[in-house]
C-alpha cells in the first residue's frame, strides 16, 4: 500500500531524513516512532507530496507521491502534526470546506464523528483549545472514509478519555481493512493499535519490527517498595538489575524477562509497584546502543 | 478551480472586498460632490495652479482640471485609486498563498485530491474577483454621483468613465499578478508582503519620476503604471486598446507563472 524507498531530504542545516526505507501492507497499522526532531513529520510530508525527495521515492497505491501527488492523496486521510486552521472560520465551516474539497456529499459519518468526539463544531478556531482543534482535525481525516490513514501524532492534545475514543476509531477502521501509518514519540501510545513499527532517530531508520518484538525489547523501570527494609539487601543479591535503592524503595530495570522479577519479588512483602515513565531512547536504550556500537 | 474553496475564500475575504470597494466608491462620490464648488472657483484655482511648476502639473494631471473628467481622473483615479487598489492587491495576494503556507493551513488544503494547480488557480480567481468587485463598485459610484451631481454639459461620458475603470482594473490585474507570483514564491508571509509592496512602490515611483522629468522619461517604459493614464483617457488623448492588451498579457503571464511555481516548489508544511 505504501512503499518508501531510499527517501532522502537534507535541509540546509544538515538535518533531515536519510535513506528512509520501509513498506506498509494493506490492512496494517504501522507505527512510526521517534524522538522530537527525528524526521517523522518530514517523512510523512513526503507521503503527502509537499516536498520533492532529493533521493528515493515514496509510493502510495501505486502512485508516486511527488509526481502524481493528487492521485496518491486521493484515498488518503491526513492528520497534520502541527494543526493550523484558516483564521476567521469556525469548525463547522472548515469541516464543510474540507468535505467539499474531498468531494464528500454524505453527512452521516461526519455527524457521527462530531458526536463521538463530543465536538462543538460551531466554535470559532480562535476560541478552541488544542484538544478541540485536534478533534476537528480527526473529524476531517476520518469523515470521507479513506483507504489509507496518515496520522502525524494523532493523540496530541487529547485527554485520556478522548484518546480511548480515538483508539476505538482506529481499531474499527482497522477491522474494515484500512491501512494506517501513525507517528508518535511514545511507544505506549502505539502499542495498543499497531501491528508493526519503525523507529527513526536522527533521520535514519533504526529498526522495523513487529510490535511483539518491540515489546520484548523494551526496557522498563519499576520502583518497588518493600515493607521490610532488610529485604532490600536480600534483593540486591539476586540477578535482577538494580539501578539504585532509596530507603525501602528499589529501582529495578527489566528487559524482556518478567518471570525472574516475579519470582524474586514473591519472596518478599511488596507494598507498592510503580512504573517509571521513560523516553523512547531510554526504553530502547540497549537497541540504540548496540547500533551505535556496531557503527 | 475548486468551487468549495472558491466560495469559502470569497466568504473569508468578503469583509475586505466590501471595505475597499465601498471605501473607493464613497471616495469617488465625495470627490464628485466637491467638483461643483471647484468649478465655481475655477479661475482662482487656475491662478493658484500657475504657481506649480509645469512638470509637476503634468505628473499630477493638474493641467486638465477645468473639466469634471479632468478633475476626477487627476484627483481620484490618478491618486487615491492606485493607493487603495495597490494596498488591496498586495495584501490579498499575500493572504491567499504565502500566509497559508507560512501558517501551515495549506497542509489541509493540500490533503485532498485537489491538485496544487487547482488551488493556486482558485486563489488567483479569488484575487481577481475581489479586484473586479472593487472596481465595479467604484465605477457604479462614479456613474451615479456624476449623474446626480454634475451638469450634463461638463459630465464625463459613460464610455470614457468605463474606459478609465477598465484600464484601472487591468493595471491592478497586473499588480495583483506579480504580487501573487511573489506570494507563491515565499514561505514567509512578511517577506511576501514586503517584496510585493516594495515592487508596487517602485513601479509607482518610476512612473512619477518619468512624468516629472523628461530626462527620466525612459523610466516609464519599465513600469506598468505608465500604461494607465486616467487624465489622458478623460481628455480623449490616450490610447486604450494597446495598453489594455499589454496589461492583460503581463497579468496572464504573472498568474500563470505563479501557478507553475506553486506546483513545482517544495512547501515547508
Ligand atoms: N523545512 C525545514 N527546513 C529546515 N529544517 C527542517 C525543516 N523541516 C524539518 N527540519 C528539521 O528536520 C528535522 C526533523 O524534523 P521533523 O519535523 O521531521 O521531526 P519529527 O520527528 O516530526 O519531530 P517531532 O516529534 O518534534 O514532531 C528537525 O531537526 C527539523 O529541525
Ligand atoms: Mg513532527
Amino acid at each position: 500500500m505504501i512503499q518508501i524507498q531510499g527517501l532522502t531530504q537534507q535541509f540546509s542545516n544538515g538535518r533531515g531524513i536519510f535513506d528512509v526505507t520501509f513498506e506498509v501492507e494493506k490492512g496494517e497499522v504501522f507505527g512510526f516512532l521517534g524522538p522530537n526532531g527525528a524526521g517523522k513529520s518530514t517523512t510523512i510530508r513526503h507521503l503527502m507530496g509537499y516536498m520533492k525527495p532529493q533521493k528515493g521515492t515514496a509510493i502510495i497505491h501505486g502512485f508516486n507521491t511527488w509526481e502524481q501527488q493528487e492521485k496518491a492523496r486521493e484515498k488518503v486521510g491526513y492528520l497534520p502534526g502541527e494543526i493550523s486552521f484558516l483564521d476567521g472560520m469556525n469548525g463547522l465551516e472548515f469541516i464543510n470546506l474540507m468535505a467539499g474539497m474531498q468531494g464528500l456529499k454524505d453527512k452521516k459519518r461526519r455527524n457521527e464523528l462530531i458526536e463521538r468526539l463530543q465536538l462543538e463544531p460551531k466554535t470559532p478556531f480562535r476560541k478552541m483549545s488544542k484538544g478541540m482543534k485536534q478533534k476537528v482535525g480527526i473529524v476531517v481525516t476520518f469523515m470521507h472514509n479513506p483507504e489509507i490513514y496518515i496520522l502525524d501524532e494523532p493523540t496530541s492534545g487529547l485527554d485520556p478519555l478522548m484518546q480511548k475514543v480515538f483508539i476505538d476509531l482506529v481499531l474499527e477502521e482497522k477491522a474494515k481493512g484500512k491501512t494506517f501509518i501513525m507517528s508518535s514519540h511514545s511507544f505506549a501510545e502505539i502499542e495498543r493499535t499497531c501491528d508493526r513499527a519503525a523507529i527513526i532517530k536522527d533521520g535514519r531508520i533504526v529498526t522495523v519490527k513487529n510490535i511483539n518484538d518491540l515489546q520484548y525489547m523494551q526496557r522498563k523501570i519499576y520502583d518497588i517498595t518493600l515493607e521490610n527494609k532488610n529485604d532490600v539487601e536480600k534483593i540486591k543479591e539476586s540477578n535482577l538489575i538494580i539501578e539504585n535503592t532509596n530507603d525501602n524503595v528499589v529501582r529495578i530495570v527489566v528487559q524482556g524477562d518478567y518471570n525472574e522479577l516475579i519470582e524474586e519479588l514473591s519472596k518478599f512483602n511488596v507494598i507498592n509497584i510503580s512504573i517509571i515513565s521513560q523516553s523512547l531512547e531510554d526504553i530502547f536504550m540497549n537497541y540504540y546502543d548496540t547500533k551505535v556500537a556496531v557503527k | 478551480m475548486n468551487i468549495s474553496l472558491f466560495n469559502q475564500m470569497i466568504k473569508l475575504n468578503m469583509k475586505n472586498f466590501l471595505i475597499f470597494g465601498f471605501g473607493s466608491a464613497l471616495y469617488v462620490v465625495l470627490m464628485t460632490s466637491l467638483y461643483p464648488m471647484f468649478a465655481e472657483n475655477a479661475e482662482a484655482i487656475n491662478e493658484l495652479i500657475k504657481i506649480i511648476p509645469e512638470t509637476l502639473k503634468n505628473a499630477l494631471g493638474f493641467d486638465s482640471l477645468t473639466s469634471y473628467g479632468g478633475f476626477i481622473s487627476a484627483e481620484y483615479f490618478g491618486l487615491f485609486f492606485p493607493i487603495i487598489l495597490g494596498v488591496f492587491s498586495v495584501m490579498t495576494a499575500t493572504q491567499l498563498l504565502a500566509h497559508l503556507v507560512d501558517k501551515g493551513s495549506m497542509a489541509y488544503l493540500l490533503s485532498t485530491k485537489v491538485s496544487r494547480t487547482q488551488i493556486a488557480f482558485t486563489q488567483a480567481l479569488v484575487l481577481i474577483s475581489g479586484l473586479l468587485f472593487i472596481v465595479l463598485l467604484t465605477f457604479l459610484g462614479g456613474i451615479v454621483a456624476g449623474e446626480m451631481l454634475i451638469d450634463d454639459q461638463t459630465s464625463l461620458e459613460f464610455n470614457t468613465f468605463f474606459h478609465i475603470c477598465l484600464v484601472g482594473f487591468l493595471l491592478f490585474f497586473v499588480v495583483g499578478g506579480y504580487s501573487f507570483l511573489v506570494s507563491s514564491l515565499c514561505n514567509d508571509e512578511k517577506k511576501s508582503l514586503g517584496i510585493a509592496a516594495a515592487l508596487t512602490f517602485i513601479f509607482y515611483g518610476l512612473d512619477m519620476a518619468g512624468k516629472i522629468s523628461s530626462d527620466f522619461e525612459w523610466l516609464r517604459n519599465i513600469t506598468p503604471f505608465s500604461l494607465y493614464n486616467p487624465s489622458g483617457i478623460a481628455s480623449g488623448d490616450a490610447e486604450i486598446f494597446i495598453p489594455s492588451f499589454i496589461l492583460l498579457g503581463i497579468g496572464f503571464f504573472n498568474y500563470s507563472a505563479a501557478v507553475v511555481v506553486f506546483k513545482l516548489r517544495n512547501l515547508p508544511l
